[in-house]
């Protein structure tokens, strides 16, 4: 397959998994803004106002990883009820451009929660030009590693209700127990040591840093942030390539 | 004639299977280029899995499979490029419309938009489908569905289709139609991996068949040379009063309403017509059914009993 034929592979997908259900059922557009404007919503009320910096960081970091994660649902439906990942394997199309125009069509449907976040944090003056940046890549990488995540499991679940079962658990693991709405100095030390076993961890320590004023981190620790981050991403997707069922034993 | 497919001693056991039970055992088969071979067999046969394996999406357990001259283990990228799939028990994804089920598809294989919406107009006209072109799938009927998945492999440019049970749940004028766009396939020189329950089908479309029971190919070859190994090639039935004694010697008579029905070999047959007739009685005869041969070599019809590899199961624990 000539590379002009993969991008027409990825295009297709994403408009066939993201643009078309939307036109159907432009409800799905919301569906992911839920969630971390609740929790903003939350944060903001009881602190009253203090913390919503956090609010506003930890809800890109959740919407992006949700982003991610909400691919195993589509991937676990579509290979067992509707047989659609068969259709594929049979195909000139290859699992890496069936993920990525998966993925990418999932992303679909976190645009308005991203745009939302954008532009609060802009209204908020959070990030200048280089923390934008940072922030940005950040987020790129969580929902990398979510995407390779989801797509591993999807290929073990046996049911979609799996997914059901999974989904909130990663979400709990991931951005609800890990520092991703506030300081990680607010967590005991013992903690602190739990939660550097989240690659949310890191990310939210470099977009609290990167854009709200007066957290700032030291080039080692953003550093070892980043390697752990970039890491951890690497590292899913060696297990995607090696350890994903996309033909089956 | 070349071969698009080739399986020698293939076998298949699953992760899970109970110890001494194969979905597939020492399977060895030509496929030749062109034309529509046909898989037969009772439910849990073996007929999915080999399917299954020829287009990439199971891995066998012993021996080896050529799909195009590509090795199925190693070659999975270069035999994936020419083929295409309608998988059993698939549906079409239910908030498409009719027509980008179709056009879509062909997208994903990397078709120019030109040539994918061409194939797509032809494919929906051909399956009578253009009157739902633009209604969601989900508001089709099961049957419209599965005709919906067979427009969309059929117009695809694979050089190999494999259609696992394609025309389960349609109606007869339905199954026609999809008969007739195999028919068109076949005709531009494609290859066409059929697995059917429907034995009326397999006879009408195949050039090749094989009988499956139990993970092994029982019987395999043009319709004719099935015919030609059976033990009683010719079918006769007797509508009116004759003797059942008289009939005994042509061959394996059993009854039927208002008659029998005489299984015998070509010169027993036509013996047996020439006296029926003197006597007055009415009589059928012509040569034996895919369903015959099926009921001769299985021992039980192809609806009899679901899942044969159940029926392995207990032979094991035995």
């Amino acid at each position: 397959m000539s590379e002009r034929h993969r991008l027409r592979s990825l295009v297709t997908l994403v408009k066939l998994n993201g643009l078309i259900p939307i036109r159907t059922q432009p409800l799905y557009l919301i569906n992911l803004l839920a969630s971390p404007l609740s929790f903003l919503f939350f944060i903001d009320v009881i602190s009253k106002g203090a913390l919503v910096a956090y609010g506003i960081t930890g809800g890109l970091i959740l919407t992006m990883l949700s982003a991610g994660t909400g691919l195993q649902s589509d991937l676990t439906h579509y290979r067992h009820d509707l047989k659609f990942q068969d259709v594929v394997i049979a195909s000139p199309v290859e699992a890496p451009v069936y993920v990525a125009g998966m993925a990418l069509s999932e992303l679909v449907y976190s645009l308005p929660g991203i745009a939302v976040f954008v532009v609060l944090f802009a209204v908020k003056g959070y990030a200048s030009p280089v923390g934008a940046l940072i922030v940005g890549g950040v987020l790129v990488l969580v929902w990398a590693f979510a995407t390779a995540l989801a797509f591993t499991l999807a290929t073990y679940f046996e049911d979609v209700r799996e997914t059901f079962m999974f989904s909130p658990l990663i979400s709990l693991m991931l951005t609800v127990l890990p520092p991703v709405y506030y300081p990680l100095s607010q967590l005991p030390h013992w903690a602190q040591l739990l939660a550097r076993f989240s690659p949310t961890t890191y990310a939210a320590n470099l977009v609290q840093a990167a854009s709200i004023p007066g957290q700032s981190i030291s080039f080692g620790t953003a550093a070892i942030d980043w390697a752990v981050l970039l890491g951890v991403t690497l590292a899913l997707f060696a297990i995607a390539a090696f350890k994903a069922r996309w033909k089956e034993p | 004639m070349s071969s698009a497919i080739v399986a020698d001693h293939l076998g298949k056991v699953y992760p899970h299977a109970p110890p001494g039970v194969s979905a597939l055992a020492d399977v060895s088969l030509e496929v030749p280029t062109g034309g529509v071979y046909g898989l037969i067999g009772r439910n849990g046969a073996g007929k999915t899995t080999f399917i299954r394996i020829a287009a990439t999406q199971l891995a066998a357990s012993s021996g080896s499979m050529q799909v195009l001259g590509h090795d199925i283990a190693t070659e999975e990228r270069a035999i994936r490029a020419r083929i295409a799939c309608v998988p059993q028990e698939s549906r079409p994804l239910y908030f498409l419309r009719t027509e980008e089920v179709v056009y879509l598809y062909l997208k994903m294989r990397g078709l120019a938009s030109v040539e994918a919406r061409r194939r797509t107009k032809d494919a929906l006209e051909e399956l009578s489908l253009t009157e739902h072109a633009t209604r969601l799938v989900s508001r089709l009927s099961g049957g419209t569905r599965r005709r919906v998945l067979c427009a969309m492999v059929l117009a695809s440019d694979a050089d190999i289709m494999f259609l696992d049970e394609p025309t389960t749940g349609l109606d007869p004028l339905a199954r026609r139609e999809v008969w007739q766009a195999i028919r068109r396939a076949s005709r531009e020189h494609r290859t066409i991996l059929l697995t059917t329950h429907y034995l009326d089908e397999a006879e009408a479309l195949s050039g090749r068949l094989a009988l499956i029971e139990r993970g092994r190919v029982k019987l395999e070859g043009s319709p004719a040379d099935l015919r030609s190994r059976v033990r009683y090639p010719y079918r006769v039935t007797i509508q009116g009063s004759v003797p059942r004694e008289e009939l005994e010697g042509f061959g394996d008579v059993s009854e039927i309403e208002g008659g029998f029905l005489v299984f015998a070999r070509e010169d027993a047959a036509r013996e047996l017509a020439r006296r029926t007739l003197e006597r007055g009685a009415r009589l059928s005869m012509g040569p034996v059914s895919l369903e015959d041969i099926f009921l001769e070599v299985v021992g039980r019809s192809i609806d009899d009993g679901s899942g044969a590899l159940e029926d392995e199961e207990k032979e094991a624990e035995a």
